[in-house]
């Protein structure tokens, strides 16, 4: 991005729009990083009026010990901030002699940082020291001395030490200098004249990592992959199941380095899927061979027959529950490419580059960003699990002769957690949950730290488990009670705990433990929600239109029998 | 890039449309640092970083104080061609 396209972006900035501050933490003048960080922030939240305030010149620790009312803080943390002897605007002396003071005095400031971070509870970027040292060590260049390695040491344990706080995020170093190599980031020029040490390439690379950390993407929620060809190198239908390789012996290494980072993947929460035109039968016989680094249990659906893969999509989708939108679809052919993106559009097509490493590394670097998440939950290790679980829960209810009686014996436990408010994954699922979603309302951790301090403000995590299996957190709902009425703000629920009668044991429960005489939701129909659009319509016995409300007494009536056994943590001290 | 009088005024207007969007561009080509209340010390720089960028040339910053209107600012990148 150039300074003229960034100005250009913030003249498109609403005022009107609620407003997301972020405090921009530097030492030096933020000039054009200023820009570059509201300009990148604004087009990750155009919807947002983006106002990014910087600190006082020359007193980083001090700008973040007075952080208040910001929805985000960004770090751009350099050398001088630690001690202005490592910095070139200063007259401090760079002899031998001042060297242990300097380090002393370095970690004393990193120690004043880190002290500060840790009470800031907003969502906070920060780029370590990313300029080159000042030439005031003995050593020549090309060689790092002891006080050099002991500076980097310092910053090394402060980085590893604030990045176990809740809500900090820490630039990649790695990544940064593919973006801005080291040699291009210094201007002496523009540091000395203006007090900006930053090149405008560099102030963008910096920026736009801050602000791809504070307005991080949703990730890809699932990958379904093609084998031949891709998930391994060869055609087993003319190999056969042992003439297929994915190893450095046989120089297709690639696809052993992609079958690991599927079963990364699957591990983490993503959900894996095959599309393959084969026979199911030899490639079961693959999935049986033990060299192979991605598992069976790490892949559910497999699609494998001869039929177009469109239709293979189409029928992963349903199972997964979830929109292309949401799912990259990986194969080694342009023709099944150009056909599965037709026929859904929104899912993001990769061509597995064969025999072409360089082109295979991109590959993976790219599955990795379009996956990669801030945390990994416990419910992530349950994910896949509890797919093939719900599908082995459908296929039972619908070959039971009454519904009614499978519901029964399902052994159903439904477990409010009214203490949830700082559980990370609650907000997650707020934000990635489309088809039982109230209002679609997406929220930042702030607002949502607000919403959840606002007087008499309730949040309840529900989890879900029955004689199938755990499916973990799978509902969110959260609202206020005022005088005899509780107000829902939001309520999203898990695709996959559908058909279980989990949304009307929510509303039990919430008219239960407050005594509540009516509800009222914020309902507002989206391209996304039509299953929480039918269920008020079910409850209803209308077509709702916001605010959608309704007695105790209409919803017992209408409540259909419920056979969950229930269990409720109440709210801790907050 | 080559100079070129009247496509040069015309980005040089860009440049100024970029960095003081509230000043109508009838205003720009009579434009000073005493009249335009935004044309600060911040301003002065980015205006330079964009005309920098606009035109692929490398501005002094000790020249911040004389390039203080657009007539100028035009002067000196004529200036820059010729040299």
């Amino acid at each position: 991005m150039t300074l003229t396209e960034a100005l250009k972006i913030r003249q498109q900035n609403s005022k009107d729009a609620p407003l997301f501050l972020v405090k921009l933490a530097c030492g030096f003048t933020p000039l054009h990083l200023q820009t570059f960080l509201a300009a990148r922030i604004q087009q990750a939240l155009p919807e947002r009026n983006i106002d990014v305030t910087p600190g006082v010149y020359g007193d980083l620790a001090g700008c973040l010990e007075s952080v208040r009312e910001a929805d985000s803080v960004a770090i751009a943390l350099e050398w001088s901030d630690l001690d202005q002897r490592l910095g070139y605007r200063g007259a401090g002396s760079w002899t031998p002699r001042a060297l242990p003071d300097v380090i002393v005095e370095a970690r004393r400031m990193l120690d004043r940082i880190a002290g500060a971070i840790e009470r800031i509870t907003v969502p906070l970027a920060l780029s370590l020291p990313t300029l080159p040292l000042p030439p005031l060590f003995h050593t020549p260049g090309g060689q790092a001395g002891e006080p050099e390695l002991a500076l980097g040491r310092s910053v090394a344990e402060f980085a590893e030490r604030i990045a176990q706080f809740p809500g900090v995020r820490i630039v990649s170093a790695a990544r940064l200098e593919e973006n801005s190599p080291a040699a291009t980031r210094f201007d002496l020029k523009s540091d000395l004249a203006t007090g900006l040490p930053y090149t405008l390439s560099h102030a963008d690379a910096v920026a736009s990592l801050l602000a791809r950390l504070l307005a991080p993407a949703a990730p890809k929620k699932g990958l379904i992959t093609d084998l031949d060809d891709t998930l391994w190198n060869g055609i087993v239908g003319e190999s056969g199941p042992e003439g297929v390789s994915w190893d450095l012996a046989s120089h297709h290494q690639m696809h052993g380095l992609y079958q690991k980072l599927l079963a990364a993947l699957s591990e983490e929460g993503t959900l894996v899927a095959v599309a393959s035109k084969n026979d199911a039968a030899v490639v079961a016989k693959v999935f049986e061979r033990d060299d192979l680094l991605l598992s069976s249990q790490q892949v559910f659906p497999m699609e494998v027959h001869w039929s177009a893969k469109s239709g293979s999509v189409e029928r992963i989708l349903r199972t997964w529950n979830i929109g292309a939108d949401s799912v990259v679809f990986v194969d080694d052919s342009p023709m099944e490419l150009a056909e599965v993106a037709a026929a859904h559009p929104g899912i993001e097509c990769i061509r597995f580059p064969t025999n072409d490493d360089r082109e295979g590394y991109r590959m993976l670097r790219r599955l990795r960003d379009l996956f990669g998440k801030q945390r990994l939950s416990a419910e992530d290790s349950l994910r896949l699990e509890s797919i093939r679980r719900g599908a082995q829960f459908r296929q039972a209810a619908t070959s039971d002769t009454s519904p009614e009686s499978f519901l029964e014996q399902a052994q159903a436990k439904v477990t409010f957690n009214f203490g949830a408010a700082g559980d990370p994954r609650v907000l997650e699922l707020v934000n990635k949950t489309n088809q039982f979603n109230l209002n679609g309302i997406r929220y930042t951790e702030s607002d949502w730290q607000r919403a959840l301090a606002a007087p008499d403000a309730f949040v309840a995590a529900i989890s879900y488990e029955d004689k199938f299996g755990p499916l973990g957190k799978i509902a969110v709902i959260q609202g206020r009670t005022e005088s005899g009425r509780l107000h829902i703000s939001t309520w999203v629920m898990s695709c996959r705990a559908f058909s279980r009668r989990i949304e009307f044991q929510c509303l039990k429960a919430l008219f239960d433990r407050y005594g509540a005489r009516e509800m009222v939701f914020d309902f507002a129909p989206t391209p996304k929600n039509g299953p929480t659009h039918e269920f008020l319509a079910c409850l209803l016995e209308n077509t709702p239109f916001s605010p959608v409300s309704f007695s105790s007494q209409l919803f017992a009536e209408r409540c259909p029998r419920l056979y969950h056994q229930v269990e409720t943590i109440s709210e801790v001290e907050r | 890039m080559p100079f070129d009088n009247m496509n040069d005024e015309r980005r040089l207007t860009s440049c100024f449309q970029t960095v003081f969007p509230d000043l109508p561009e009838t205003s720009i080509p009579s434009a000073t640092q005493a009249l335009v209340p935004a044309w600060d010390s911040i301003a002065a720089i980015t205006l330079v970083n964009v005309i920098e960028e606009e035109f692929q040339i490398q501005m002094d910053f000790d020249l911040l104080g004389e390039l203080d209107s657009f007539q100028r600012i035009l002067k000196y990148l004529e200036q820059q061609k010729v040299s």
